[in-house]
């Protein structure tokens, strides 16, 4: 069986995108393993002579490394994603790699109706960047509107037709992590140039 | 005109903060831009809203009474840092000194790109109603291959890029004085009946009562007499403190906050001051002290936004009409607390002439005309007589329509605090 680390994207503790992520881990656990994952005690990125990293941020990135694949579940603050999301992964290639060709599905949940479309729009953006260079899954948008009114008391997602959309990304992303894993032989050469590329060297 | 800079990137190097540095040195006398500091900003995060922080404050404070504000950003993983948007968050949460403010975006990197990207998506952020900061359009400036652009003394060494820079920075500063003159009139937002309140105003006292310090002290327990009041550099007793005040030759009032005359150094009686206060004025809003005023009015309510904004510290205006014995000033400061919170406006009026009589007779020197001079060389704003605001007392009998002009160096002799 595959198995998936979830970020949530928010330090909220009260994040209906973890809500979206729990109710996934919950939904698809015959078809795959989700565990969650939190960004919230991780320092803002900051880089040094040294190129340290936090702990807590190498953990996680041991986690990704391991994994089939990753899905991220993005608010939006101020058209794009939450700064101390964008901190993670700005931490998660800092000297490490473990995105390179790594599948990741990205979701999103916002109070309002737009469900965090601008968000993730940047998110694909950055995790394209060179030193993430994640195989986001294509055309797949699953953005959760109204996200407050979204969930009954189970923590379970109310609209059927949101439910069917999301059954569908979701095999769909499985398809994918199959595919892409035998998409993997230009993978060393990918990690190297990650390694060897820097925002900070010319 | 005044602006504020701030670096995106938090690393102890940045090429950012070299190229606002150089801005800075670069641009003096056309634009005073201070750079701001955020490394002391906390992750944002709505469970713990530190918005109140004396290091959100200051850095709100400071955006707020620009003029506008340069935002020089690297690009890291195809968007601006982590710690810039960090602090744009908590700018855009529970309060908002972006919104309105005319915005100019630089950026520098190490890469051909110039931060191109991470500029793209700091438009989209700044666009967000929460930010609604007003952008400049175009005159993109992109800084490659940062590490060779600089000189030893940080300094640009290519000469078109700083043609290409001073340009884009003119445009900038006409485009932040067209985008505040949208909001010119604010002004008229300035409440003079004082019916706001802040954390030191007295409820349940009339202000207009013509006792209301006693009634006033009465309810928060003031302390007189001997008891000791600390301050930031002394140890005084309320009666010590009074002594001092009121042998201070200089008319001093205390116009707070909230627009309400709280205090003054009564050292002469009402007929001999220069700005006449009575004691049974003492607790009005200004609206109360300038009775039926119209055009005084709005005059005090101009000199008091340029204080509360910032657009300027301190404004100063003869009193026309005066003789050969006499020059009157009246100076008008902006006070702030420690994190730059505005707390009203210290206010005082002198004679200069027996200072400079003073000044000439222990000298030996003698006034001339000087043939070269322009007409009021105390305020250089106007060409005709300046009419005096007078913010507590009603002003003296000449009320010339006086325009304040927005752009206020001019009338003010300092900028800073």
């Amino acid at each position: 069986m595959n198995k998936f680390i979830a970020i949530v994207g928010s330090n909220s503790n009260k994040s209906t995108n973890r809500e979206l992520l729990k109710y996934m881990k919950k939904r698809f656990q015959s078809a795959a393993e989700i565990e969650l994952v939190e960004i919230k005690n991780l320092p803002i990125y900051k880089k040094s002579a040294d190129k340290y990293v936090p702990q807590e941020a190498l953990d996680i990135a041991n986690k990704i490394e391991a994994a089939d694949g990753v899905i991220i579940a993005t608010p939006e603050y101020d058209h794009s994603i939450p700064a101390v999301l964008s901190s993670a992964l700005a931490w998660l290639s800092y000297g490490i790699h473990p995105f390179v060709d790594k599948p990741v599905m990205i979701t999103g949940a916002s109070y309002g109706s737009l469900g965090s479309s601008r968000a993730q729009a940047q998110l694909r953006q950055i995790l394209d960047s060179p030193e993430l260079k994640a195989r986001i899954m294509p055309s797949s948008e699953f953005l959760l509107g109204h996200s407050l009114q979204a969930f009954d008391e189970n923590g379970d997602l109310k609209d059927e037709k949101i439910i069917k959309q999301l059954d569908g990304l979701f095999q769909d992303f499985l398809d994918f992590v199959n595919i892409s894993k035998q998409l993997n032989n230009a993978n060393e050469i990918n990690k190297q140039k990650a390694k060897e590329f820097s925002w900070d060297k010319d | 005109m005044k602006l504020v800079g701030i670096a995106g990137s938090i690393a102890d190097q940045s090429y950012n903060r070299t190229l606002l540095n150089f801005m800075s040195k670069h641009c003096k006398g056309v634009a005073d831009i201070e750079v701001l500091d955020i490394n002391q900003v906390p992750m944002f995060s709505q469970d713990d809203d530190q918005t109140n922080s004396s290091v959100i404050q200051k850095l709100s404070n400071k955006i707020k009474s620009a003029d506008g504000v340069i935002i020089a950003t690297p690009e890291h993983n195809h968007t601006v840092p982590a710690a810039l948007k960090n602090v744009i968050e908590w700018l855009s949460y529970e309060i908002h000194p972006l919104d309105g403010k005319p915005v100019m975006i630089v950026g520098a990197s190490y890469h051909t790109q110039g931060s191109s990207r991470a500029q793209l998506h700091l438009r989209q952020i700044l666009e967000a109603p929460g930010v609604n900061a007003v952008v400049l359009p175009g005159n993109e400036f992109l800084l490659g291959n940062v590490k060779t652009a600089f000189d030893d003394n940080g300094d640009l060494k290519d000469q078109r890029t700083i043609d290409f820079l001073d340009t884009t920075l003119q445009k900038f500063i006409k485009f932040a004085k067209v985008i505040n003159m949208i909001d010119a009139d604010d002004y008229e937002k300035e409440d003079l009946s004082a019916t706001g309140k802040t954390d030191t105003t007295v409820e349940g006292v009339d202000m207009d009562d013509p006792d209301w310090l006693n009634k006033a002290a009465k309810k928060v327990n003031a302390v007189e007499g001997n008891t000791y009041v600390k301050l930031d550099s002394g140890l005084l007793t309320v009666n010590q403190l009074n002594y001092m005040l009121k042998t201070t030759p200089i008319e001093l009032t205390y116009v707070d906050e909230n627009n309400q005359f709280i205090y003054y150094n009564r050292f002469l009686p009402t007929e001999k001051m220069l700005a006449k206060r009575t004691p049974e004025q003492v607790g009005d809003s200004l609206t109360t002290v300038h009775p039926g005023k119209e055009r005084v009015i709005k005059h005090v309510k101009q000199v008091i936004h340029m204080l509360r904004s910032g657009k300027t510290d301190l404004v100063s205006m003869p009193v026309p009409g005066g003789d050969s014995d006499h020059h009157v000033m009246h100076y008008y400061k902006a006070m702030h607390d420690e994190e730059g919170n505005y707390k009203g406006v210290n206010e005082w009026a002198v004679d200069l002439k027996p200072i400079v009589n003073e000044y000439l007779k222990q000298t030996g020197q003698m006034l001339v005309p000087d043939p070269n001079a322009k007409v009021d060389a105390t305020s250089g704003a106007s060409k005709k007589p300046d009419a005096p605001v007078d913010a507590t007392a009603s002003a003296s009998k000449e009320e010339t329509e006086k325009e304040v002009k927005p752009e206020v160096d001019a009338t003010s002799s300092a900028s800073k605090h």
